[in-house]
Parts: structure tokens; C-alpha cells; sequence
């Protein structure tokens, strides 16, 4: 997806000036008293426009030396260096342009792209993301292909949900369905790579993930259930690869999720995720004794995890263990505070044992985290 | 602290020798100075004074243009005006414009006598400028200095220079850094990374090596990252993968290995370190693992023979003479075991197990003031690094510990 999008993005970055990006008309005047700034910015549009890139560069650098701070300068020039592929400087001189206009979106976005482009993988996710955050106005083009990207960054930061999510998003918007198979599998399986980093043995392997997951997207169940099956068949002792259907068939087969899980226990013992969702599932199924020890045992593996603590916790509670199940909860909050269900969890508990303010500082809590979703 | 772990927000890396700038201290001064000179030299002195309170309300204001931009005017007026120089490049730093934040530590640096903080953040603007080996040297003039500065600031610093070693080839330094890191901050995706580079060895940076070793890099991270804060159990399900995937590639076996001894499995360790050997003849740590287990089971001649070689092959690693004297003590050869071990002493004199068998050996040949000098060595050592536990408390057994050499 990257290789088709990028020329489009040339084009669009180089036509449309960003939102706030157009020079302050202050600066359009000092421009005006000095000739050779003039002279120069004159020499830099017309090369720009005639595509003479490398002429345009070199005025744009000029003129940028009399007027450090013209803005329409560095934008032009940060988008022209990212054309050229000299993504570093391009990194430097959009930073230059966002240090005078932190809101602009787009901005932003041309940042983390180039980020991503320079391998700055950690700062092109939060430069995307604050691009996002900030609205990249109505360049549909733009807009996909900088969620892409941030559904890979995702992924190789082992944000896998939210990768999934996104993902979804973007094939639910009609993006090209077959760009998305690579993301989709490494997301869906748990390898925190980008595609152009899936080792040569796996491609087979991630493509199926991908196109499974896609077809239980779009309600494709039977053709989703047959790739399972060739996958399964093909990869069966592959990591990852039961966790993938047992997910799945939890909700579809629950007894059929719970054998694929156990299957991935016994391929990758410290599969915390797997462990996590069979454990739940006996919880659910009221099988208390067997989702607490499992819980149990999670928790022994991985104590730093908060939700092992989250699903003991609920465990524990239901078994009527009220405060040795609220030291969970607690532990699982005070670990990743912003987990909604955590706090809902410890509003039941809070209230059930009497505890008013307790539960309502969750409720607050919860209130919080609301806000500072839509924010996002 | 941001995602990548930077410093965010307003400096933090004040010290106490390093106060946060404020008028206050900038008055007095002026003042004389403004009674001291000719009348028609004070105009551009009153000048300063004024740019700079501005410069301060507006950053205190977070008017971070605005500032930035009479901060430049400041300490171009008075160049000599170190907390200038060191706001300019914080906030310039915040912004990521880390060419023109170095410019301003490069200028605090040169008036400031002391290695302090400057040092670092100039270091860290260097590393993001790919100006690494400057990056390294100005770090390592950081820590020579005493590593001053916050803990947000040494921790990130530390974790920079942790990702230059490795990239410079001195994998065992890194490694100790990163291990200290994951015990102290946990899991991230970068530490991840920098511990499969520096434990498979590649002298890359992360996200700047083929793209077809990211697996392998991964799954290594992981494993050495669990084996570093002890989740074994999980250190062990991405050293099969490691294993499955890359079996025959130098390094991997020797991490298994690590993760078996760590579990007290010695047998299974030692076929993975040998296996090890196979692949990678000259694995000076395999060798130093398997001599270690050596010792315990009393096969003295191979512990030596693969010591020796250890030694051999890498002579500036402190591990191999300590293991190497180790051994000769065990073997009762114990002039040369002191030697070894003044050897290792002095390549890593914060490492207490060092000083305790050098203590042992000292007794053995009747130096008992030597031998009482390095017990108190060693006392001191660990009573600084781990205050809180006990003095009989075991130290752990990998060379990845936090008695690893410095």
C-alpha cells in the first residue's frame, strides 16, 4: 500500500499547502521589503512548479537562511525532501515548521511519515498519532494512508488490539482490501513486524492469518472457518496459530476455543494472552476453581501483567473472595489505570462491600478515561 | 517521560549543584556590573537584563516561540550566560529541533568547567543528529563526571549510551545497561529491541538493520529481557521460538543456555553452550559459562583450558580473568589465581564478587591485610548498590547481573 500511495501523496503534499501553513501575512510583508528573500521565493515556487525539485530545494535553503521562520518555506521544502527520499532532513525541517504551528495536523502527519521513513519507528507512532489527534482535514488520501501506517506502527510496538482495530476501520472506509491481508496477519498473530519485515519462511503463514481475520470481518464465517482449518492443518505447531482460532471460536464453538487454547498453552506454556482467555472463559462458565488457579498460575508467570491481575481479581470475586479479589483489581488498576473494566470491576466490588467513596473515585475514574478518549 | 522514553515537559535535569535559573540570581550581579562600567557600555547591559526577564516569563508562560526567540537574542547579548544557553537548548530539545538544541549545549559546554547535565543533553541532541561517535565520547565524559543530572535524565542518557555500546561491538556493557533498565522500568518495545541486538551481538541501532532479521532480533529481546527480570517461564517460550526458527545462528543456543542455568538446569545448559561452541567456536561467553559450571562439578582441566581461551580471545572482558582466577584458585594455583584476579579488579572495580575471591585468594597466600582490604571493598560495594537486603543475600549467577563488569 505504501509503494501506491506514495506518489499520490507527492502530488497531494506538494499541491495543497497545509491547513495553517500559509505564510502570516507579517511575514508576507517583511518578505516584501527584502529583494533577494523575494528574489529567492520566487525562484523556489516557479522550480517547485515545474518540477525542477532539486533547483527548488536549493532556493528554498537560501531563502530560508535570510528568514529562518518562513513558514511556507519549510513546509515546501520539509515536503520536497521527503519526495526526494532525504527523509532525516526532511524530519528536521518539518520539526522546524510544527515548532511554529504545533496545531497543524497535517503537519504532523508529514512528520511521522518521514519518521517512519527514517526508521524513527517510536516517534513517527506518537507524530502520526498526534496528527490524527489533530484532524488531517479532508485529503481522504492522506488520511488512509497515514492510518496505515500508524496500524503497522501499532503493531511493531505490539499494540495488537488497537492495530486491529484501526485496521478494521480502514476496511470498513474501503480501503484496498488485498493491502491489508500482511497488516491484519501480523496483528492477528502477535509478530510485531512491520511487513516489510516478515521473515521469508512466514509470509504464507501471515497471509492466511490475514485473510481469516478479514473474512470474519465481513461475516464470512464459512471462509473464514476453512482457512482456520488449512491453517491449522499446515502451521499446526506454529505460535500464535491456535490462540488465532481459539479466539475465535470462544464466541462461535466455546468448547472448540477452549481445546485450541489449551493447545496453545501447551505450544507456548507462558502464552499469557491465551491463558488469559481460557481462564476468563471458565470464570464465565462458572468453572471458578479452574479459572482462578489458571489465573493464578498467569499471574505467577507474568506479575507484571495487569490484566492477569484483572481476570484473577474477577475470578476471586466470584468465588466470594470480596477482598482478596479487590487486592487484584487494585493491583491490575494501580498497573495501567486508564483499563475501563478495572474500574467498573472495583465499582461493583467497592459498592458491594459499602465502600461509597471508593466506588465513586472509580466512577471518576471511569469518567476520566471517557473524556480522554473523545479527546482522542 | 515520552514513548521513546525522552525527557518531556519543563527540564527536569536539574541537579542541586545545578539550580534552576532564575532572575534572582541574575540581579545582584548585574547590578554591580551596571555600577562598575562606563555609562555608554550599560545600555546593552540594562538590554540583556530586560530580554532575559522576558525570555523567563515568557517560558514560565509556555510562550515556547516567544522565548526561544529572546533567549537567542539573550545569549547573543551576553554569550557568558550559561542558564541562557541551557533554557534555549532544553526548549529547543523539547521541540525535537535537537541540531539547533545541540549548537546550545555545545556553546553551555564550553563555559561550563564541570561535566554535567549539559554534557548529556548535548550527547543526547548528537545521537539524533547520527553524529554517534561524538554522541558516545561527550557520554562517556558524562559518566566520567559522575553521571549528574535527574534520574529522568541519567535514565535515558544511560539508556543512549546503552544503544551506542552496542553499536560500537561492546555487547557486555550494553547488555549490563539494559538489564539494569528492564529491572528498573520494565518492558518497552525499544528496550525489547536494544536487548536482541546487544544479546545477538549485531552492532546496529534499533530499527537500522536488515529488515529480514527483525524475527530473530525480537525474539532474542524478548527472551533476554524475561531472563533479565527473572520471568523465566516467558523468557523460555521465545527462546524456543528462537531456537526453532534460528538454531544456527552464533548466539542463540547461548541464550537458551542462559535461561536453563538461570532454572538451575546446569545439564541442559551445558549442551546448549557447547552446542554454541559448534556454531560459533569463538563465543568467549559460552566458553566462561560452561568453565563456571566447570568449576561447580570439579572438571578443573577444561574449566582452565576454556578460560585460558576465553582470555585469550578477549582480553579487556573482566568476566574471563575472574573466571579464569576463579578456576585456578579452585585448582589451588593460587599466585596466579591473585593475578587474574587484580586483572579483572581492575578492569571492573565496582564488581563485589570480584574483590570477595580476590580476598580469598589474598587469604590463602597470607596477605591478610590485602585480604581484609578487599573484604572491605567488597562490603562497600554491595552496601552502595544494594543498601535494603542482606549481606548474605546470593548474587545471581549470570553475566548479565548486576555484578557485571563495567
Amino acid at each position: 500500500m505504501i509503494s501506491i500511495l506514495v506518489p499520490a501523496l507527492f502530488s497531494l503534499a506538494l499541491s495543497l499547502p497545509p491547513q495553517d501553513a500559509s505564510p502570516p501575512s507579517q511575514s508576507a510583508n517583511t518578505a516584501q521589503s527584502s529583494g533577494a528573500f523575494d528574489q529567492l521565493a520566487q525562484a523556489a515556487k516557479q522550480a517547485r512548479e515545474e518540477d525542477r525539485d532539486d533547483s527548488a530545494i536549493d532556493s528554498y535553503r537560501q531563502a530560508l537562511l535570510l528568514k529562518p521562520e518562513w513558514d511556507e518555506g519549510l513546509w515546501y521544502l520539509g515536503t520536497l525532501l521527503y519526495k526526494k527520499e532525504n527523509y532525516f532532513e526532511a524530519c528536521t525541517v518539518l520539526r522546524r515548521f510544527l515548532a511554529q504551528n504545533p496545531g497543524n495536523g497535517y503537519g504532523w502527519a508529514m512528520l511521522g511519515l518521514s519518521e517512519f521513513e527514517s526508521h524513527d519507528y517510536t516517534r513517527a507512532l506518537n507524530d502520526l498519532q498526534q496528527g490524527i489527534t489533530l484532524g488531517l482535514g479532508d485529503n481522504r488520501t492522506m488520511i488512509a494512508h497515514v492510518r496505515y501506517v500508524n496500524a503497522v506502527l501499532l503493531t511493531r510496538s505490539e499494540h495488537f488490539d488497537e492495530s486491529m482495530a484501526l485496521l478494521f476501520t480502514l476496511l470498513t472506509d474501503g480501503a484496498d482490501a488485498s493491502s491489508l491481508v500482511e497488516p491484519f496477519g501480523l496483528a492477528a498473530l502477535r509478530l510485531p513486524f512491520l511487513p516489510s519485515e516478515i521473515p521469508p519462511g512466514r509470509r504464507e503463514l501471515i497471509h492466511m492469518a490475514g485473510e481469516a481475520t478479514m473474512a470474519i470481518e465481513a461475516r464470512k464465517y464459512e471462509d473464514a472457518e476453512k482457512i482456520f482449518s488449512d491453517l491449522e492443518a499446515k502451521y499446526p505447531d506454529q505460535p500464535g496459530v491456535h490462540f488465532l482460532i481459539g479466539a475465535y471460536l470462544l464466541s462461535a464453538h466455546p468448547d472448540d476455543g477452549i481445546r485450541e487454547m489449551k493447545q496453545e498453552i501447551e505450544i507456548s506454556p507462558a502464552h499469557v494472552p491465551a491463558r488469559l482467555r481460557l481462564a476468563e472463559e471458565y470464570i464465565k462458565r462458572q468453572n471458578l476453581d479452574q479459572g482462578i488457579s489458571l489465573a493464578r498460575e498467569t499471574v505467577s508467570i507474568a506479575p507484571d501483567e495487569p490484566l492477569a491481575h484483572m481476570v484473577l481479581g474477577e475470578g476471586l470475586i466470584a468465588k466470594g473472595d470480596a477482598a482478596g479479589g479487590m487486592r487484584e483489581l487494585e493491583a491490575a488498576r494501580d498497573a495501567s489505570p486508564d483499563m475501563v473494566r478495572v474500574h467498573w470491576d472495583l465499582v461493583r466490588a467497592y459498592t458491594a462491600a459499602g465502600r461509597v467513596a471508593d466506588a465513586d473515585r472509580e466512577k471518576s475514574e471511569i469518567e476520566r478515561i471517557s473524556k480522554q478518549d473523545e479527546a482522542r | 517521560m515520552s514513548l521513546d522514553g525522552r525527557p518531556k515537559g519543563r527540564p527536569s535535569f536539574y541537579p542541586m549543584t545545578f539550580a534552576r535559573p532564575t532572575m534572582l540570581s541574575v540581579f545582584p550581579l548585574v547590578a554591580l556590573l551596571s555600577m562598575a562600567v562606563p555609562a555608554a557600555l550599560s545600555f546593552p547591559q540594562q538590554s540583556f537584563d530586560e530580554i532575559a526577564q522576558r525570555a523567563d516569563s515568557a517560558r514560565t508562560a509556555d510562550r515556547v516561540t516567544e522565548a526561544i526567540a529572546l533567549y537567542r537574542q539573550a545569549v547573543q547579548l551576553r554569550p557568558s550566560w550559561s542558564d541562557g544557553w541551557l533554557w534555549l537548548g532544553d526548549l529547543l530539545y523539547d521541540q525535537n529541533r535537537f541540531s539547533e538544541a545541540q549548537d546550545s549545549f555545545t556553546h553551555l559546554v564550553a563555559i561550563t568547567p564541570q561535566p554535567g547535565p549539559a554534557w548529556a543533553m548535548k550527547a543526547l541532541c548528537e545521537y539524533e543528529m547520527r553524529d554517534y561517535a561524538h554522541s558516545l565520547d561527550d557520554l562517556e565524559t558524562w559518566m566520567h563526571g559522575g553521571l549528574q543530572g535527574s534520574e529522568g535524565l541519567a535514565d535515558v542518557a544511560t539508556f543512549h549510551r546503552a544503544l551506542l555500546l552496542t553499536r560500537e561491538g561492546r555487547f557486555d556493557r550494553a547488555l549490563h545497561l539494559l538489564t539494569e533498565r528492564a529491572q528498573r522500568r520494565g518492558e518497552s518495545p525499544l528496550l525489547v529491541e536494544a536487548m536482541g541486538l546487544a544479546s545477538l551481538r549485531m552492532p546496529n541501532l534499533p530499527g537500522d538493520y536488515p529488515p529480514g532479521l527483525r524475527e530473530e532480533v525480537w525474539l532474542a529481546g524478548k527472551a533476554t529481557f524475561y531472563l533479565s527480570v527473572q520471568e523465566l517461564e516467558r523468557g523460555q517460550d521465545y527462546s524456543h521460538r528462537l531456537l526453532a526458527e534460528y538454531g544456527q545462528q552464533p548466539q542463540v543456543h547461548y541464550i537458551h543456555g542462559l535461561l536453563l542455568e538461570a532454572q538451575s538446569k546446569s545439564d541442559e545448559a551445558l549442551q546448549d553452550f557447547h552446542t554454541e561452541l559448534q556454531i560459533f567456536p569463538q563465543n568467549s561467553e559460552a566458553m566462561l559459562e560452561i568453565a563456571g559450571i566447570d568449576i561447580d562439578n570439579g572438571k578443573l582441566d577444561e574449566a582452565t583450558i576454556l578460560a585460558r581461551r576465553a582470555v585469550q580471545i578477549d582480553p579487556a572482558n573482566p568476566e574471563a580473568h575472574h573466571v579464569l582466577g576463579r578456576v585456578l584458585l579452585a585448582a589451588g594455583q593460587t599466585k596466579e589465581s591473585a593475578q587474574e584476579l587484580q586483572s579483572a579488579a581492575r578492569l571492573a572495580p565496582d564488581n563485589a564478587a570480584i574483590h570477595l575471591h580476590l580476598a580469598t585468594a589474598y587469604q590463602r597466600l597470607g596477605r591478610k591485610e590485602d585480604a581484609q582490604q578487599e573484604m572491605t571493598t567488597y562490603f562497600a560495594i554491595r552496601k552502595k548498590k544494594w543498601p535494603d537486603r542482606s549481606e548474605s543475600m546470593k548474587t545471581r549467577n549470570t553475566s548479565h547481573s548486576p555484578e557485571a563488569p563495567q
